[in-house]
């Protein structure tokens, strides 16, 4: 069936994977088991039932693995490096060329550092967490070990198995902690991510075996692999729609408003700062990185979703009267840039991709935050239900402020500076037409204006005018307290230092990025020749990319 | 000695340093610094002082002939791609470095008597002090991406500063459209500066000039997308410097302070578009079709600004029309080619419109101790009146400022007015014919203005008036409202008084420049134009006829005198009954005009109802159609509806097992086989 995979028509090995350094000490297999073996020592805390101890003890484990991979970045990883560091290879099954592999380069590290980041203030976030509190840490911090996994391991095999893994505790966590539709939140969140997961082992399973060579899952293996076109597209496919409901990507995105609708704050946290980026950080390693062929022919339809992604999730938030659900779809529209930087085959857009998603995990999870620490005095998520709540709650107004602008791209912010970067990249991406730019550009830039539109009517709504009398009176409405002022805090640090210099993150992936680019525009070079016939995207083509500067 | 231009990234960082210090303060011991209001004020007073020492200590560098002092550093960089961001010294520059820290200045004086008795006060300050930071890096940015970042940091500034009394739901509408509007031209704007740096692969002005005119000569940019691109920059000047259609956040921007519209939308903030335009003119100067729209524009807002303000009864909103009026005034200056007259004009124009702002600020301080902290009432000439004998000082820097800006010679207005009717007269007659009946119609609303609220009688106290003024709002005047003034009453004296020393003093002090500043821009020895332009000054000076200037000169001061006098005798000695003459004969055009040309009415139909229905619709199709489909498809890969049934009841984590062990299997299954 998959006989045209076996005509390997790219020569393998053009040069631009480099060598792999190799660690001393295993950071990154301990950042991975370290949080997830302190998770099964939770049920062994003594606690009253209320989690005050098995909480402190959930926070030490989140912060020393932070602690870790802050090592592993600080001693064992050169940012100036493109390829493969801190690199860890045990023999698993040999004969299926199955080992534990996990290594990091300049797409992982900064998203690794971010999930240990972000999970140590979700601990902290989950602080007023005492409806069964040890399960609730025990899931959180199997799920610490289980994205920084995602991100680690170098192969595909355990990525799938990473991948499927760290679903169980979301689904839990939703499913007992959520809302009042949280069963079918769950529910739907399970079949959209595990259903289209499936993909992802197909596509694993066909580039393991085929190809040429001994199996291997391997990732740097697979990249010198040179599949044939036609089987490259059928993976990509594959793949886009797996991470495509990750991301998520228009039309797939209807799990994501269900699920961060019922999800408590602290979930919330990890959903939006992380999960998400799951399916961008796979985009980009597996689709952009691995299927460089497949990658030139459908680069323009994921600029063209993106815009979708931008405007269409943009006008739903607007819409949107639930305040959780405005915050998951404004999620949505930002990961839109996402998209638009990995489709431009321009290091500037792509590395702008990849600030995006740093820096959407930073914004949306301080968003997220704030949103649980409002329902948590409001006791309603409902616009309507509030107003004039400013007068109050005058730091909380402060907070909300600062981190709406931080989402609307304002300068100063790290949000401003990736779509800077996507923006800038791809106007100056010569591989594509120029009306096909100039339209892409105008139209991602309505989504500047719409986004202060949904982000400043939401401000004003809940905080502005006067005092909602039915709210006041009903409710204990007490200004934000140390340890939220402390989170935000936390989040605004680097959203604010990014914002000022973006080099100090930058750097850390650009080499990697350089790399990846420069292997997808030698693709588009190989495009031109006569293509097969199957595929019919190939046709479209010459609309979107111009003709090879040779 | 160091020059003082190497020191001067110290300008915007100190009063950053003020307001970020404090800032941190109110988060986290907000009480405890809510407490200090003196020492917060004396702090950042004492930084933004610092700057304007070191500003003046540029400004004076600069006129000795200093160099222009550039300093660059990577900002970010990814490829063949770098950004410099930095700082930059020159003429053009320093002067608007002087210029701002001054006003910024004395509106913070200002501001310490105003606020007094606001519960904000401590924040208030520091917003000043971040506007003023944002504000001030604005102006030293070498490139157009820092100009960019600075230019939305002010518009943030701005969106904070007009919803400062954020309990008013007419401040959150306004704060919001101030921003959005905002945005609409910052969309322009950034599609231009990527448009533009796609062109020429550059960011810096003089760059973009050069390369732009290259890339023209070599074919490589069309003619006509290098208009575009031109037109899309001018976009974002458009709605910061208010100019039609996107002039219509300003007026409503008026719900902020009263120093807040002196400072930012009348003096700095909004001067900002023309101060772009000014350092994007080695750009505009290429393209005289440009200049043509640019000047355009300008006139159309310059006439509309001032039709609006003829018929206004907010003393405050008057003002505001006025300053769209004049900023138009500055694009026609810019559009004509002749950034010199439009930046004199900017300079002049800060100095007696904030001077006039802050004196309305004055008289509605007084106000309130009758009518109540109500806008609606503390701010409506219809209440107002023979407040000239209570208020001397303020009435009299008030008049001074009506002077200067009708253009009676010899205060400032007058030079800078009638050097851009000049340049209008010599490059487009039909836009200096507007130009010149708006003079006219500037002379009149301005005096309407003073004779309203300064002479005849007083008629705060009446009661009725006030009444049908508040249901005119739509406002009722409510049970607890009315006893919130009555226990009021103790606290206000209710009597009008001059208002205390912080306020009196930045209005005496700006009355000095309006008056005077006017003789550093005579057109035969144009000493600011020799700073900014030396070539365009000494053109001008080779080129002055004497007899061209009293010919143009008389006409505008003529017309002025005309404007004046029918306010005089429509107001003062109320020998003429304009509503008779004018508003009874012509309902349609006085409707037109007290609509604001029905522009904010378009507004709100078109874009607000038309972008809130397309979204609900978008939602719609998001809840039913695209969910459904989905869901749909996911139903038939599960087999059937009863699978999902049997999934809701809550265990479907046996679904993700399931996978999970079926993976685990098949590794186990090809483990065995291949060993």
């Amino acid at each position: 069936m998959l006989e045209f995979a076996f005509n390997a028509t790219i020569e393998p090995g053009n040069g631009l994977i480099a060598e792999v350094i190799t660690s001393d000490f295993p950071w990154l297999s301990l950042s991975i088991f370290f949080p997830i073996v302190g998770a099964f020592l939770v049920p062994f805390i003594p606690d009253q039932g209320e989690g005050k101890q098995v909480r402190w003890f959930a926070l030490g484990v989140s912060l020393i693995t932070f602690l870790i991979t802050v090592g592993a970045y600080k001693s064992g990883y050169e940012p100036t490096v493109n390829g493969l560091q801190l690199s860890e290879k045990i023999s698993w099954l040999p004969d299926l060329g199955l080992n534990w592999s996990v290594g990091a380069d300049g797409l992982s590290m900064p998203l690794i550092l971010l999930t240990s980041f972000i999970t140590s203030l979700a601990v902290l976030a989950a602080w007023p967490v005492t409806f069964k509190p040890k399960l609730f840490f025990f899931l959180m911090l199997a799920m610490d070990g289980g994205q920084i996994a995602v991100f680690a391991v170098q192969d595909m095999l355990l990525f799938f198995l990473a991948w499927e893994l760290e679903l169980i505790p979301v689904y839990l966590l939703l499913a007992i902690w959520g809302g009042k539709k949280r069963q079918y939140a769950a529910t739907k969140f399970i079949i959209y991510t595990a259903g289209s997961s499936l993909f992802i082992l197909l596509a694993a399973l066909g580039m393991g075996f085929f190809g040429g060579g001994t199996p291997s899952f391997e990732y740097t293996v697979l990249a010198e692999k040179g599949f044939g076109s036609n089987f490259q597209l059928l993976c990509y496919i594959g793949l886009l729609i797996a991470f495509g409901v990750k991301l998520p990507v228009v039309p797939l995105h209807t799990w994501l408003p269900d699920a961060h609708g019922e999800a408590t704050a602290p979930v919330h946290m990890l959903l939006a700062g992380i999960l998400l980026k799951m399916g961008g950080y796979a985009l980009l390693r597996f689709n952009a990185q691995l299927l460089p062929d497949a990658h030139a022919q459908f680069a323009p339809l994921l600029i063209i979703l993106g815009v979708v992604n931008i405007i269409y999730a943009a006008l739903t938030s607007f819409a949107q009267r639930n305040l959780k659900r405005k915050i998951a779809y404004s999620s949505i529209s930002h990961m839109g840039f996402v998209l638009i930087g990995i489709g431009s085959f321009s290091a500037l857009g792509t590395s702008g991709a990849m600030l995006q998603m740093i820096s959407h995990g930073l914004i949306g999870a301080s968003l997220f935050f704030l949103v649980g620490a409002t329902y948590d005095r409001t006791h309603t998520l409902q616009l309507e239900e509030m107003g004039g709540v400013g007068q109050k709650m005058r730091i909380m107004f402060a907070l909300w402020t600062a981190c709406s602008l931080a989402s609307l791209a304002l300068p100063g912010m790290s949000g401003f500076v990736s779509e800077l970067m996507v923006f800038a990249g791809l106007v100056t991406d010569e591989t594509y037409t120029l009306t096909f730019r100039i339209v892409i550009a105008a139209l991602a830039a309505i989504g500047v204006i719409l986004t202060p539109i949904y982000l400043l009517s939401m401000l004003r709504e809940i905080f502005f005018g006067k005092e909602n009398t039915e709210l006041v009176s009903n409710t204990n409405l007490v200004d934000a307290e140390p340890r939220e002022i402390y989170i935000i805090g936390c989040l605004l640090v680097p959203i604010i230092g990014i914002g000022l210099y973006p080099r100090l993150v930058t750097d850390s992936y650009t080499a990697s990025i350089e790399a990846l680019v420069k292997r997808d525009l030698l693709a588009i070079e190989q495009l031109q020749k006569p293509a097969s016939p199957l595929i019919r995207t190939k046709n479209l083509l010459p609309a979107f990319i111009n003709a090879p500067r040779l | 000695m160091p020059s003082a231009a190497e020191f001067a990234w110290l300008i915007p960082v100190l009063p950053l340093i003020g307001a970020v210090a404090i800032g941190l303060g109110l988060i986290t011991f907000n009480q405890a610094i809510n407490d200090l209001r003196k020492p917060v004020a004396i702090t950042l007073l004492s930084c933004v002082g610092a700057s304007a020492i070191l500003s003046y200590a540029v400004l004076a560098e600069q006129i000795n002939g200093g160099p222009v002092v550039e300093h660059l550093f990577i900002w970010a960089s990814a490829g063949n791609f770098n950004l410099p961001m930095g700082y930059v010294i020159d003429p053009l520059g320093a002067v608007m470095l002087s210029l701002v820290t001054t006003v910024a200045l004395l509106v913070m004086i200002y501001s310490h008597g105003y606020m007094a008795h606001d519960k904000g006060y401590v924040r208030f300050f520091t917003y000043l002090a971040l506007f003023s930071s944002s504000m001030l890096g604005l102006i030293v940015s070498p490139n157009l991406l820092e100009v960019y970042v600075f230019w939305e940091l002010v518009g943030m500034c701005s969106y904070l500063l007009v919803g400062f009394w954020y309990d008013r739901d007419g401040a959150a509408h306004a704060a919001q459209k101030a921003f959005v509007v905002n945005r609409v031209g910052d969309f322009g704007l950034l599609l231009g500066i990527l448009g533009l740096f796609w062109a020429t692969k550059s960011f810096d002005f003089q760059g973009i000039a050069d390369g732009l005119e290259n890339a023209i000569a070599l074919g490589a940019v069309p003619h006509w997308a290098a208009l575009a691109l031109c037109l899309l920059v001018f976009m974002g000047p458009m709605a910061k410097s208010a100019q039609f259609p996107l002039h219509v956040w300003l007026p409503d921007a008026m719900e902020g302070p009263t120093p807040i519209s002196a400072l930012i939308h009348a003096a700095t903030m909004v001067a900002a578009g023309v101060f772009l335009v000014a350092r994007l003119d080695p750009l505009y100067s290429q393209f005289p079709s440009v200049g043509l729209a640019i000047a355009t524009i300008g006139t159309i807002t310059c006439f509309l600004g001032a039709s609006i303000a003829l018929t206004q009864m907010d003393l405050k909103k008057g003002l505001a029309y006025s300053t769209v009026s004049q900023l138009g005034y500055m694009m026609l200056a810019m559009g004509c080619g002749a950034p010199v007259a439009g930046m004199f004009h900017l300079v002049t124009h800060a100095f007696f419109k904030a001077m006039l702002f802050l004196g309305s600020g004055s008289v509605i301080h007084a106000m309130e101790e009758v009518v109540g902290h109500e806008p609606i009432l503390a701010q409506d000439m219809r209440l107002m009146g023979g407040l000239r004998k209570k208020m001397p000082l303020t009435s009299s820097t008030f008049l001074i400022g009506c002077i200067a800006i009708s253009g009676i010679p010899p205060l400032a207005g007058f030079w800078s007015k009638d050097e851009i009717l000049g340049q209008a007269f010599n490059s487009f007659p039909f836009l200096w014919a507007i130009g010149f009946l708006t003079a006219g119609m500037t002379a009149f609303y301005m005096f309407r203005l003073y004779f309203l609220t300064f002479e005849g009688d007083f008629r705060g106290d009446n009661k009725a008036l006030q009444t049908e003024l508040l249901s005119l709002s739509g406002q009722t005047i409510e049970e607890e409202e009315t006893e919130e003034e009555g226990s009021n009453q103790s606290e206000h004296s209710g009597v009008i008084h001059e208002s205390p020393w912080p306020m009196t003093l930045p209005l005496a002090v700006l009355a000095v420049p309006s008056i005077l500043i006017g003789f550093l821009g005579m057109p035969w020895s144009n000493k600011f134009g020799t700073l900014l332009d030396a070539n365009e000054a000494l053109d001008m000076a080779s080129n002055f006829q004497l007899g061209e200037f009293l010919l143009l000169a008389g006409a505008s001061v003529l017309i002025s005198s005309i404007g004046i006098s029918i306010a005089f005798l429509a107001y003062y000695r109320k020998q003429i009954n304009l509503t008779k003459l004018f508003v009874q004969r012509f309902s349609n055009v006085n409707a037109f005009l007290q609509n604001k040309w029905y522009l904010d009415d378009i507004n709100h139909r078109i874009f607000v109802r038309g972008s809130r229905k397309l979204a609900k619709e978008v939602l719609e199709v998001d809840a039913k159609v695209v969910d459904g489909v989905v869901n749909l498809t996911g139903l038939l890969t599960l087999g059937s509806g009863e699978g999902l049934k049997y999934l809701e009841t809550g265990r479907a984590q046996f679904y993700a097992l399931i996978v999970f062990g079926g993976v685990i299997a098949l590794v186990l299954l090809f483990g065995v086989l291949g060993g």
